[in-house]
């Protein structure tokens, strides 16, 4: 096990490398150039040349690319172009932000969506599963935007219970976490009832009937158990998203977060921006990734088996 | 017995009573939430040198020398007086007594003496270039030593990136002036700046040097401001309307209905500072011909798009530049209209005649043309009416949408645009050199136009006018010919809009200058 972990880990190396060139030479083939927001109506196309040759953009790519990869082994993202200040701290002012967001509602959506998806198999056909069934219908369809703007409606504007919008505290936080967290339930709670109707089925399940034991031992110890597997999977490719999925929740509920952050960066093509944001991203999905294969391992012996 | 609950309630009326009267009202009262406007948000920092997109906060943490009527007329700010020498070559300031940095440093002629030098090599050099020395003549007064003559230096000087920093805490901070800290002499503090979603500020309370534009000369009436930035339409809207916030310096037009509707709250509308039009590629064929370019602008109707989109409320553009600069009041034979019977008679004088199912051709080639424009529900809307305006005159135009960077590069390629909806919001005439000039060929000039008669009026207007009175006249010879070659067409001007919450907020009557900002905002109650 240790062995797989280390050589997971090591494996991290190449696909950090090729995802920065991905990175790169995407966010730098796309048109347009940070310049254009560097300059002013009245300026000059000498300016703008000698604005260009300052911040580096006139020498060759694979120059660009060196001189950027170099400073990040090391730890710098470099400076914004635009936005005028370490890409560091831009990150670090804008991530905790996704982190309690994307974490919060990554957290309602894995318990109310097991919970739910739970309630579903184990009443399947009843009034409870049908419930079951049209919420998640009504996730997986519902634009997010269109859920935001409606909880804002009823939750704060009609009843008063939250604010609008913003970051001030606590409070701030349960409509956009609800807005994504309910969508997140859908795909969790459908992934859930499917997994245990499946497991259900399988011989070991009727011999524990047969034996006598309890329905609700054997749905919760036995059943769930085995169907939290593939639940598993699904969440640990979410877990990237944690970090920078909810741009358009953020844009909605004027958050700050990663998302936010990458999208004006994209608009201004900001690049070191956009490539530290993106990088960031990219690491978070690898590393949930990781985690996820490691807590199938745990879970199932016969994945640690394999890998020894 | 007495009631003792009663003395004690008798005993709080009368507190607040006393309160009232002498104006102790609890701290939080003064205190209000602004929404910026959506097109500043996202301002990298408050350094007013080297920005290039401001919000409202820097007008209020710096003040300029001089501020802008929406007359064009000048008044003085941190200068009480001005004049210009007879050839331009020299301007002297007198400056005002008294007024102190947030920091406690005083402000005099030295302090101009620093400023105007440190434009050199940031994106806003070219607002001093015409600028060669700094004299100082005591301390309160100041004389610019011109290289040539620059009858638009008081416009300059009125603008936001002229706001005047301590120049002690901008030497002291370097880079990070403006985004850690900001230190002007303005009517608010910085408290605190949160890129991207808001800034704090603090009224300064020794503030007493405002324009005549602000009847309140004093310190402003609100104590902490802060400024919000929501991109989002409906949030905004919603937050005004729960009382989350007290004022939207802007307001989409779909809202405008909404706001009206509610008793709280009100809504005002100013003169634009906007114009939305329509560059012709003169390098592509078949915008080669001036004809065809004539037919394309004169099927662009202004009215219908101005009724029908926006409620007939702004005004429509007959010519490049808002109504309210005097360099718009060109000979009116040179302002563009629609007229649909005259652009089919060009388009047949062209050779483009109607075949079957009323497309053009000639010469066995449709006249399909590309039509962009920038992302965007406003844009999109127009974009698409005029697609079908040209389709009436029988021009087949294909939309392509774009995000505004892509599309800007997509522009510098030169050849592949060959009509585009764009807008632009500026107060000044330089705009058509700007956009029209040969020198930016691509972007910002999409109309590829280059023309050496353009290029001499355009010269002798930007360099050659050593008066406001004659920087005007030249400017109007330059926009006329600029209007006589058909390179674009006028579409619409929308107007500026702000709403506010009159429950809570006091807002004057008129609104001075050119926006809804510090002047005004001086004389802003929180009630």
């Amino acid at each position: 096990m240790f062995g797989f972990l280390i050589k997971r880990l090591l494996l991290l190396i190449p696909v950090f490398l090729a995802v920065s060139v991905v990175i790169f030479l995407i966010i730098h083939l796309v048109p347009g150039d940070p310049v254009d927001h560097l300059i002013q109506i009245g300026s000059s196309p000498e300016q703008k040349a000698e604005l260009i040759a300052r911040i580096g953009l006139d020498q060759p790519l694979l120059v660009q690319y060196g001189a950027w990869f170099m400073k990040v082994v090391t730890g710098d993202f470099g400076d914004a172009i635009v936005l005028r200040r370490p890409v560091a701290s831009l990150i670090a002012e804008n991530l905790p932000h996704s982190l309690w967001l994307g974490g919060l509602a990554f957290a309602f959506s894995t318990i109310v969506g097991v919970a739910t998806g739970a309630l579903a198999a184990v009443y399947k056909d009843s009034w409870i599963d049908r419930g079951v069934m049209v919420l998640i219908l009504m996730g997986s369809t519902v634009p997010s935007f269109w859920l935001g703007l409606l909880l804002i409606l009823v939750f704060a504007v009609h009843l008063g219970w939250f604010p609008v919008s913003g970051a001030r505290n606590w409070t701030a936080l349960v409509l956009p976490v609800m807005t994504i967290g309910l969508q997140g339930v859908a795909l969790v709670s459908r992934v859930t009832r499917a997994a245990m109707l499946d497991i259900a089925r399988k011989d070991f399940v009727l011999l524990l009937h047969a034996k006598g034991v309890s329905r609700r031992e054997i749905q919760l110890r036995h059943v769930l158990r085995h169907a939290l597997l593939p639940v598993v999977t699904i969440l640990s490719l979410r877990i990237g998203w944690i970090v920078g999925g909810a741009v358009t929740i953020e844009f909605v509920f004027a958050r700050p977060g990663l998302g936010s952050l990458l999208i004006t960066a994209l608009n201004q093509r900001d690049y070191p921006v956009v490539q530290g944001c993106l990088l960031i991203l990219a690491m978070a999905v690898m590393l949930g990734t990781l985690l996820g294969d490691l807590l199938q391992a745990a879970m199932d012996p016969r994945i640690r088996e394999n890998m020894q | 017995m007495k009631n003792p609950f009663r003395s004690f309630g008798v005993f709080i009326l009368a507190a607040a009573s006393v309160s009232v009267m002498t104006g102790l009202s609890p701290a939080w009262a003064q205190d209000a939430t602004f929404v910026l406007n959506a097109r500043e948000n996202g301002a990298p920092s408050y350094n007013p040198i080297k920005s290039t997109k401001v919000n409202l906060g820097m007008r209020l943490i710096f003040d300029r020398l001089v501020d802008q009527d929406a007359d064009q007329s000048f008044h003085g700010l941190l200068a009480t007086s001005w004049e210009s020498s007879a050839d331009g070559m020299n301007w002297t300031f007198r400056l005002r007594p008294g007024v102190k940095f947030h920091d406690g440093e005083p402000f005099n002629a030295k302090v101009i003496e620093w400023w105007i030098p440190q434009f050199k090599g940031t994106p806003n050099a070219f607002m001093t270039e015409a600028i060669d020395r700094v004299v100082v003549v005591d301390d309160l007064t100041v004389r610019f030593v011109m290289k040539n003559p620059d009858p638009s230096l008081l416009f300059n000087l009125a603008t936001a990136f002229m706001g005047i920093p301590s120049p002690k805490a901008y030497d002291a901070l370097g880079d990070r002036f403006g985004v850690t800290a900001a230190v002007g002499t303005g009517p608010f503090r910085l408290e605190s700046f949160t890129i991207g979603q808001q800034t704090k500020l603090v009224r300064n309370d020794d503030y007493k040097w405002a324009s005549a534009l602000s009847k309140n000369r004093g310190a402003a009436k609100i104590r902490r401001l802060t400024l919000r930035e929501i991109n989002e339409d409906s949030t905004a809207f919603l937050e005004l309307k729960t009382g989350g916030v007290d004022m939207l310096m802007g307001v989409s037009s779909d809202f405008q209905p909404r706001i009206r509707d509610e008793k709280s709250l009100k809504l005002v509308v100013l003169p634009g500072t906007e114009v939305f039009y329509m560059p012709i590629n003169t390098s592509v064929e078949p915008f080669t011909d001036i004809k065809v370019r004539e037919a394309v602008a004169l099927a662009v109707n202004q009215k219908e798009i101005m009724s029908g989109l926006f409620g007939n409320q702004g005004a429509v553009a007959n010519n490049f530049l808002i109504s309210s600069l005097q360099e718009s009041k060109i000979d009116p034979k040179f302002n563009i209209s629609y007229n649909p019977v005259r652009a089919r008679r060009l388009l047949d004088e062209a050779g483009w005649v109607v075949g079957a199912g009323g497309a053009r051709a000639k010469a066995g080639v449709p006249l399909t043309v590309k039509l962009w424009t920038q992302n965007g529900t406003q844009f999109k809307r127009i974009t698409e009416v005029i697609q079908a305006q040209l389709k009436a005159v029988g021009v087949n135009a294909v939309l392509t949408i774009q995000d505004p960077a892509s599309i800007n590069a997509m522009y510098r390629n030169k050849t592949d645009h060959q009509l585009a909806v764009r807008s632009y919001d500026y107060t000044n005439a330089d705009i058509l050199d700007w956009f029209f000039s040969g020198k930016r060929l691509g972007y910002p000039n999409v109309s590829m136009w280059n023309d050496p008669k353009a290029e001499v009026l355009n010269e002798k207007a930007m360099k050659g006018s050593r008066t406001w009175e004659e920087r005007v006249t030249n400017f109007k010879a330059y926009h006329e010919y600029v209007q006589s070659q058909w390179v674009y067409a006028p579409i619409y001007q929308p107007t500026q809009t702000f709403a506010f919450n009159q429950t809570r907020l006091s807002v004057p009557d008129t609104v001075r200058g050119i926006r809804m900002t510090v002047q005004s905002i001086m004389d802003v109650e929180v009630k």
